[in-house]
């Protein structure tokens, strides 16, 4: 499957909440991702990864953020067509409490564009098989609120998993997870991707979920967001704790917590300090 | 004693608020009973029993059981009105809640009759609706309206405010309606419910009210009936009966709530 995300010169710009002008939250941010892997966002929190995530979900009315310049080519195409096959997996897991795992997954063939684009017997294998997937079969008939954290995720990764995207965006979708559960996911997650191979952006701001998952590593310094380094990993998997303390990786390892040290002092700290 | 969280057992919380009935009963009584009260201001317990019972046994001269006609009429009152104002106010309130626009134009104008007071409105409808049937559950619907219309936007706004599952939909390309349809509506049915069960209790408020006018029989018109004749035992035990009715519907609506929405209960 071949699948490209461009984005040119992306900045984005929110007003200041005194007034006093524009914030530029992203600063100008070009990226090329076109082959089918884990590409890895990393950063420290509010230096505008989520920003820059939501917009590569293109134009959407709520939520979702446009750029105030720049532009996000999906297949060389700019990306704000209806849907771009790109679907994004959330922290909260956006599971509807009243419905079942079964009916959580089918949720968006409720939805008349995906409807029209999956008929009816093709959804329920799509549904069953992204059930299996994520191992919740026997759970078809749970509401979420019988379900664990994790178990949430999965039931939200399967959503997005029996759409087939072709681009999937992950916005810290782990975050909220323990972390004997949140390595589990992450396994998980490269056990569904080595099979279903996709253009994952994944957010986060943990420096080993970046190195156990990624095959390329982008990471961003902040206000305004840039793009400060970005590692490509070889293709080594399983990564054990060995190849995880391996020279080259610690090296890198070492490289990325620099740069989010570079500016890892809060703001009132550091003007603070300049006084 | 100052422990919001203490465990409280059932026999604990039920000792504590039946101890406090009795303990204002036997208040009640000793007042009462001793006359320190003229028996027309404040009629004693057993009064009360006795004119409950007397206006429940079949009335010879009106050929009727009085109390069982009254309570039928009344409830048939409230039931129509309620259907009536849950079928009006509610589509409203989710088309407010789901449209700024929409609410904009009917929120300015409908918004202040919250805090109108809406018995004043009567010797309006009465010109309007004439004093028959149309009367009553007009007034009964009309108070009810108000407060369903806004509470069932604000259910609607709590909801979409944060609702994660409408940002997901959105995302995957659901059209506006959708979003509303499936990520904002179904998570604001149990506050829409709730909103319902306080707007129907509302209306059993007005009932005494909308009888007021021209109504044969009724919970509210034999209140009328007895005050006319001073008969403050009979008044007591309509007030009694409506509160019951009232606690009836209210305890019967949550238990569906419980059963309708047990995705909500954790």
């Amino acid at each position: 499957m071949s699948v490209s995300l461009e984005l040119r010169d992306i900045v984005q710009r929110y007003p200041a909440p005194d007034g006093s002008g524009d914030v530029t939250i992203v600063g100008g941010i070009s990226l090329s991702l076109d082959r089918p892997s884990i590409n890895m966002l990393l950063g420290p929190s509010g230096c505008g990864k989520s920003t820059l995530l939501r917009m590569m979900g293109g134009v959407r009315p709520y939520g979702m953020r446009t750029p105030t310049s720049g532009e996000v080519l999906i297949d060389g195409a700019p990306c704000h067509a209806e849907h771009d096959d790109v679907v994004m997996v959330f922290q909260t897991y956006s599971n509807r409490p009243d419905l079942t795992v079964e009916q959580n997954i089918a949720l968006p063939f409720k939805l008349k564009l995906w409807r029209d684009r999956v008929s009816a017997a093709e959804r329920a294998e799509r549904i069953a098989w992204a059930m299996d997937r994520v191992g919740l079969s026997d759970r078809a008939a749970n509401l979420p609120r019988q379900l664990s954290g994790g178990q949430n995720q999965r039931v939200a990764l399967a959503r997005a998993l029996a759409l087939k995207p072709r681009i999937l965006l992950m916005d810290e979708p782990f975050g909220a997870l323990d972390a004997q559960t949140r390595s589990e996911m992450q396994l998980l997650l490269i056990k569904l991707w080595e099979e279903q191979q996709c253009l994952v952006v994944f957010v986060t701001h943990d420096v080993e979920e970046a190195l156990v998952l990624g095959d390329r590593i982008l990471v961003l310094s902040t206000r305004p967001a840039a793009l400060a380094l970005d590692l490509e990993l070889p293709d080594h998997r399983p990564r054990d704790e060995l190849w995880l303390r391996s020279t080259r990786v610690l090296n890198m390892e070492k490289d990325i917590r620099a740069v989010l040290a570079q500016r890892a002092v809060p703001d009132a700290v550091q003007s603070a300090a300049d006084a | 004693m100052w422990n919001p969280h203490e465990p409280l057992p059932a026999r604990t919380s039920y000792g504590l608020g039946i101890g406090t009935a009795v303990l204002v009963g036997a208040l009640w009584s000793l007042v009462a009973g001793l006359d320190l009260v003229s028996d027309a201001k404040l009629p004693a317990p057993w009064e009360v029993a006795e004119g409950l019972w007397s206006l429940a046994a079949y009335n010879e001269a009106k050929e009727s059981y009085m109390l069982l006609e009254a309570t039928v009429a009344s409830c048939t009152r409230v039931a129509i009105s309620a259907l009536i104002a849950v079928a009006t106010a509610v589509p409203l309130g989710i088309a407010m809640g789901a449209s700024p626009r929409i609410n904009a134009a009917v929120g300015f104008l409908l918004d202040p009759f919250r805090s109108a007071p809406i018995v004043a409105v009567l010797p309006i409808f009465v010109m309007w609706f004439g004093i028959g049937e149309t009367l009553k559950v007009t007034f009964l619907w009309l108070g009810a309206f108000v407060y369903l219309v806004p509470m069932t936007r604000d259910a609607m706004l709590t909801v979409a405010r944060r609702s994660e599952v409408y940002v997901s939909l959105k995302d995957l390309g659901a059209t506006d309606w959708e979003g509303i349809r499936h990520g904002v509506l179904p998570l604001a049915l149990p506050s829409i419910w709730d909103a319902i069960t306080v707007a129907v209790s509302i209306m059993w408020t007005y009932i005494t009210v909308a009888e007021y006018v021209n109504a044969k029989t009724g919970l509210g018109t034999l209140i009328q009936n007895a005050k006319r004749f001073s008969a403050m035992d009979q008044v007591f035990a309509g007030i009694g009966v409506i509160i019951i009715l009232a606690l009836v519907t209210d305890k019967t609506l949550k238990l569906l709530r419980a059963r309708l929405f047990a995705w909500e209960t954790a």
